[in-house]
């Protein structure tokens, strides 16, 4: 059955319902994903367990699994930090809970959610923030484990495994060969 | 104003978010951060925090000064709308019981000496507010080690004279007006993180090399165009931020950072790098995104063709002619003297006045592709696999980095 409204997530586990529910149909609109997360109000005191920073860059911090079929995780960047220019060979929704640039000029407005694809092509983002850390609140649709990344002046493409900082809230230092993050 | 004896007006204690391992504390001021405090299960409040400039979304509580905080040693009065702070209306045994005192996103435009009274007090916030000036009474605080003061008009002519001799190991002077590093932080012998960025920054001087505990030093976002070789003798450096400045060239010495772990040069005027960041072997992380760095690999980038005399000089050189003095002139003998050989291993030949400033790419972990500066004798040297420029695309073995050493560069 088709969802035709969406009921505003009140908390961050109520998001996270909501997605699973939405997730598990064959056919998901990306609309009501937007829409979702859209709504749920930023509550730092639901997703500060989750935000762990590093002090030279910016980090990965798994929140939800979403049964395989997505993944919902937070990323903490520090003062000046950002991630090189890769693709997503699947969908991307990003939300803000603090203040981003997205190198495609978009700026990420606090609550307001951006998406991407594949057949939107590559993007970077960064905290252009000298005095803020910043936080958002990223969502993957399927889950992936490796991406490309690309040198802008040569084009040259690189593909790079994915790794968490933490997992549910727990510091997992020891993820395999830790190699690109973005 | 607070007013003795009134009802205050307190917001929950609470503790900075910590970063990684080893890290320093930060505070995380405004931008969709939260604090907690790690006894929330004894507290019956909670509050969120949001930025302040878009919405002021807290929970203001009643409380009465003796219940608050009591034992932990946090004062918070940020987020109040404060004008003036005034300590006198706190208890003498509160001030001394005090280790951390928020003062932050207000509306002060000066703190009052009697801030010493808080003669505990190790942790102080003053971030954005709206100050000019450091009062007196902040040097007075012999237990301060974290001093944070973000986001307001402060400059170089802003702090109290004693300020150098604060035993501070976290100063964060970031987003105010800053044209020179005063030299009274230089003075600061025991700070392991500094923080400049967003201010107007001209230079670096070159006392920072007295900062010998240095660990962060984060200047991204000023105006800085060079920076000085003493930045070389910090040997506890492990995190350089440059980012977003006006920097033409990095100093070779730099290769001496040998805890260097992360170096942010994004967004400035580099055209090259010298050779010798390739010995940075504790580097993880590299950012070059946004310098006119060459793009594409170009042989002959200042090259004026050699002089009759140079290209005579050079055979003279490479075949081993035999010459003594009552063969030529004395200039010319002088001359011949001058032969430099040429750096490219693989080249026997030599140059007098005429060499190529060569651009050359060296692959880092076969992903990116970093111009460094060398020279060559001529354009056509080049090692003996690659005939032709396309190929140079491709790393050479004497200068490709180990996948190990750089693990992450950003670019582009």
């Amino acid at each position: 059955m088709e969802h035709t409204e969406v009921v505003k997530p009140e908390t961050l586990d109520e998001l996270i319902k909501a997605l699973h529910d939405i997730f598990e149909s064959d056919c998901i609109n990306v609309e009501e994903v937007q829409d979702v997360m859209e709504s749920y109000e930023s509550k730092p005191q639901e997703w500060m367990q989750y935000a762990k920073f590093d002090q030279y860059r910016y980090t990965r911090n798994l929140v939800d699994e979403g049964n395989g079929k997505f993944n919902l995780m937070i990323l903490c960047w520090g003062e000046g930090h950002g991630s090189s220019i890769h693709d997503h060979t699947n969908s991307h929704y990003t939300k803000s809970l603090g203040d981003m640039v997205q190198r495609s000029q978009r700026i990420l407005q606090e609550n307001k959610v951006a998406y991407i694809n594949d057949s939107l092509g590559l993007h970077r983002v960064e905290n252009v923030s000298h005095t803020e850390c910043a936080v958002s609140l990223h969502l993957y649709s399927p889950p992936f484990q490796s991406c490309q990344t690309f040198d802008q002046r040569t084009g040259h493409r690189n593909s790079v495994k994915m790794t968490f900082w933490s997992k549910y809230g727990e510091r997992t230092p020891f993820e395999t060969i830790s190699q690109e993050n973005n | 104003m607070l007013h003795a004896g009134a009802k205050k007006f307190v917001n929950p204690p609470r503790c900075a978010l910590t970063t990684g391992p080893g890290a320093n504390s930060r505070s995380i001021g405004g931008v969709g951060s939260a604090h907690c405090n790690s006894n929330t299960k004894k507290k019956t409040f909670a509050r969120t925090l949001s930025r302040v400039e878009i919405h002021a979304k807290f929970v203001k509580m009643e409380i009465d000064e003796g219940a608050a905080a009591a034992g932990d040693g946090v004062l918070d009065f940020s987020r109040l709308s404060l004008n003036t702070f005034s300590p006198d209306s706190i208890s003498g045994e509160r001030k001394r019981d005090t280790r951390q005192l928020y003062l932050n996103y207000n509306r002060l435009t000066a703190l009052p000496s009697s801030v010493c009274d808080f003669g505990n007090l190790e942790f102080l916030d003053i971030s954005n507010n709206g100050l000019s000036a450091i009062c007196e009474g902040v040097a007075r605080l012999a237990r301060l080690r974290t001093l944070i003061a973000k986001n307001n008009r402060l400059d170089e002519f802003s702090l109290p004279k004693e300020f150098g001799s604060l035993r501070l190991e976290v100063l964060n002077f970031s987003g105010n007006r800053f044209e020179e590093i005063p030299l009274q932080c230089m003075k600061l012998l025991r700070l392991h993180s500094l923080s400049l960025g967003g201010n107007r920054l001209k230079s670096i001087p070159a006392e920072i090399e007295n900062l010998t505990s240095l660990e962060l030093l984060y200047l991204g976002g000023n105006l800085i165009s060079a920076i000085p070789p003493e930045v070389a003798n910090l040997p506890y450096l492990s995190y350089l931020v440059l980012c977003d400045n006006r920097i033409q060239s990095v100093p070779p010495q730099l290769t001496r950072l040998h805890s260097l772990r992360s170096l942010s040069l994004h967004n400035n005027l580099l055209t090259y790098l010298p050779r010798e960041i390739l010995c940075l072997v504790h580097l993880q992380e590299l950012s070059l995104r946004g310098n006119p760095l060459v793009v594409r690999f170009v042989k002959e980038m200042t090259y004026d063709p050699p002089s009759l005399l140079e290209l005579a000089g050079r055979t003279v050189k490479s075949r081993n002619i035999p010459y003594s003095p009552c063969d030529m002139p004395s200039n010319l003998l002088r001359y011949l003297d001058l032969a430099s050989k040429c750096p490219n291993p693989k080249c026997a030949g030599v140059y007098f006045d005429s060499c190529v400033r060569q651009i050359k790419f060296v692959d880092f972990c076969g992903k990116y592709r970093l111009p460094l500066m060398h020279y060559l004798c001529s354009p056509e040297c080049t090692s003996p696999c690659s005939s032709n420029p396309q190929s140079d695309a491709d790393s050479e073995d004497e200068s490709s980095v180990p996948a190990y050493r750089l693990q992450r560069v950003l670019l582009g």
